[in-house]
């Protein structure tokens, strides 16, 4: 325990003192503002819009989650080219304290910031462990993609554009809102595809179950498959 | 102690082997020094024995038991001392010491003061690791290397990045570990600090082991057994040491002149390097 707080803290020191990644803290609070006030005036003002606004409201959903993807990312980048990663390899810390350690608070960080985002939006009713659930599985997100970074890329030049490629993928299932239902389930490749469907369903009121199920079964797979090559890249 | 049999290691990207049948013991209490020059294999050795490297052929025992059956508690018994300077720029170099050692469960030997104090960081102590030079990291890399006491230490290039003053300094901080029972094992370049801590070196060249002994003997083995006299007015002559006191050429040679410089004829262990290997250290 005491392990995972004093590196959990150290990474909260690294952000706070680096100011390109104190300035991304900031997303959330733009995002807040959106749906806060954007949306509200969007569909008063626009009534078009008001059919979009679940799909928009997914894409809120998860880019709550970009926040963390990319400062962790960026802290183990950084990390892996200064070669302290390598220390990492010769202390008495197992992969499994490791990650839990680094994601452990992002993850609670993120999945609370979800929650409160759906509590605080005004057109939809969430019933509070559905929204506990949606935004737990969502959050998952963050160890998937930042492991996924650390696992290719060597210095935080490529992370960054690693990070936009990471970011379109993560976005790219919105597309299947918009396309004929027989070639939606083509985006099921990407494990966000089932997280967007089920966030879709949760928000029309019909049970999110199915998807979210499989989003989290795919998300775990990842995890556990992208902890074994982070592994291997980032302490050798 | 540490026991390495036909040691054989390939990297992944790599066809051929970079490590080639290595054999060799490390004495506890011993210091053992690795020379070779850069890619002969030095470091990969080290980085198998620290359990970076896996997927290695042959048999490494620690202490007795095989490296590959030892768990997380192996790095309790290690420390490294990695060749360049690997810490959070943006932490103090207390605050990288504290992280590093909250891993660990027994409390710390000393205190990270005393540790600063030790190799003459402690005005820094408080400071970003940012605003260190290459010599101030290269001294946090050792002392957070042995902050946790362990038995066994590596360092790679351990001098490498420090002026002479402290790179002595650091030399004799290693001796002091070897005083106190640790068993070291050390990878260098550097003819000098072979001479100067290792009981007991090891050329190393293509991945192969061609000479173990202690540097005198080595020193002695390829030197001459003689000395050289060199007179003020430019005179040289090379007489034998057995029994020097005796040499009446010698007694003479010296007799009413005027010596310059009077040296033994041992070879240098670089000089000894060479005539082994036929290669040179730098390069």
């Amino acid at each position: 325990m005491q392990k995972l707080l004093k590196l959990a803290l150290m990474d909260f020191k690294l952000i706070f003192r680096d100011p390109s990644l104190k300035s991304f803290l900031a997303l959330p609070l733009l995002l807040f503002a959106i749906v806060i006030f954007g949306f509200p005036y969007l569909v008063t003002e626009f009534e078009g819009v008001k059919p979009y606004l679940d799909v928009m409201m997914v894409v809120v959903l998860v880019e709550n989650t970009q926040m963390f993807c990319f400062i962790n990312s960026m802290v183990l980048l950084d990390e892996k080219e200064t070669e302290v990663s390598k220390v990492y390899g010769i202390v008495p810390l197992s992969i499994f304290e490791f990650i839990t350690s680094r994601f452990l608070f992002p993850y609670l960080f993120t999945l609370l910031l979800n929650v409160a985002m759906l509590e605080v939006q005004t057109f939809y009713e969430v019933p509070l462990m559905q929204n506990l659930l949606l935004s737990a599985i969502a959050a998952l997100i963050v160890p998937v993609y930042a492991l996924g970074i650390n696992s290719f890329v060597k210095n935080r030049m490529q992370g960054m554009v690693y990070a936009k490629a990471f970011n379109i993928l993560v976005l790219i299932p919105f597309a299947a809102f918009f396309v004929p239902e027989q070639f939606k389930w083509a985006f099921g490749l990407f494990p966000t595809h089932w997280l967007f469907q089920g966030m879709d369903q949760l928000l029309a009121g019909n049970s999110p179950f199915l998807n979210l199920g499989i989003a989290t079964a795919y998300l775990l797979i990842l995890l556990i498959v992208l902890s074994k090559t982070f592994k291997r890249s980032h302490f050798s | 102690m540490i026991k390495v049999e036909n040691l054989v290691y390939t990297y992944p990207s790599n066809e051929a082997p970079t490590l080639k049948g290595l054999n060799f013991e490390i004495n506890t209490g011993e210091v053992f020094g690795f020379l070779g020059p850069s890619g002969s294999g030095k470091s990969t050795a080290q980085k198998v024995l620290y359990k970076i490297l896996k997927g290695f052929s042959g048999k490494v025992e620690v202490n007795g038991k095989d490296l590959t059956e030892w768990d997380n508690s192996y790095f309790e018994k290690i420390g490294v001392g990695f060749e360049l300077p690997n810490h959070y720029m943006k932490l103090t170099g207390k605050e990288n010491l504290e992280l590093f050692a909250s891993f660990y469960p027994k409390a710390l030997s000393q205190s990270i003061e005393s540790l600063f104090e030790m190799v003459d960081l402690t005005e820094a102590i408080n400071k970003p690791v940012e605003s260190y030079s290459k010599g101030m990291k290269m001294r946090l890399n050792f002392i957070r290397a042995i902050q946790h006491d362990p038995d066994i230490l590596f360092f790679d290039e351990p001098t490498s990045g420090l002026d002479p003053v402290n790179a002595h300094k650091i030399k004799q901080h290693i001796l002091n570990l070897k005083e106190a029972g640790k068993t070291i094992f050390v990878t260098t370049h550097s003819m000098e600090t072979a001479d100067h801590i290792c009981d007991r070196v090891a050329f190393i060249v293509d991945g192969k082991l061609v000479a173990t002994d202690s540097p005198q003997r080595l020193k002695h083995q390829y030197g001459k057994e003689a000395v050289k006299v060199e007179l003020v007015k430019n005179e040289v002559q090379e007489f034998p040491l057995a029994d020097i006191g005796n040499n009446q050429e010698f007694l003479t040679f010296i007799k009413g002149k005027e010596v310059k410089r009077m040296q033994t004829l041992d070879a240098t262990l670089e000089e000894v390097f060479i005539k082994v290997t036929g290669k040179s250290l730098i390069g």
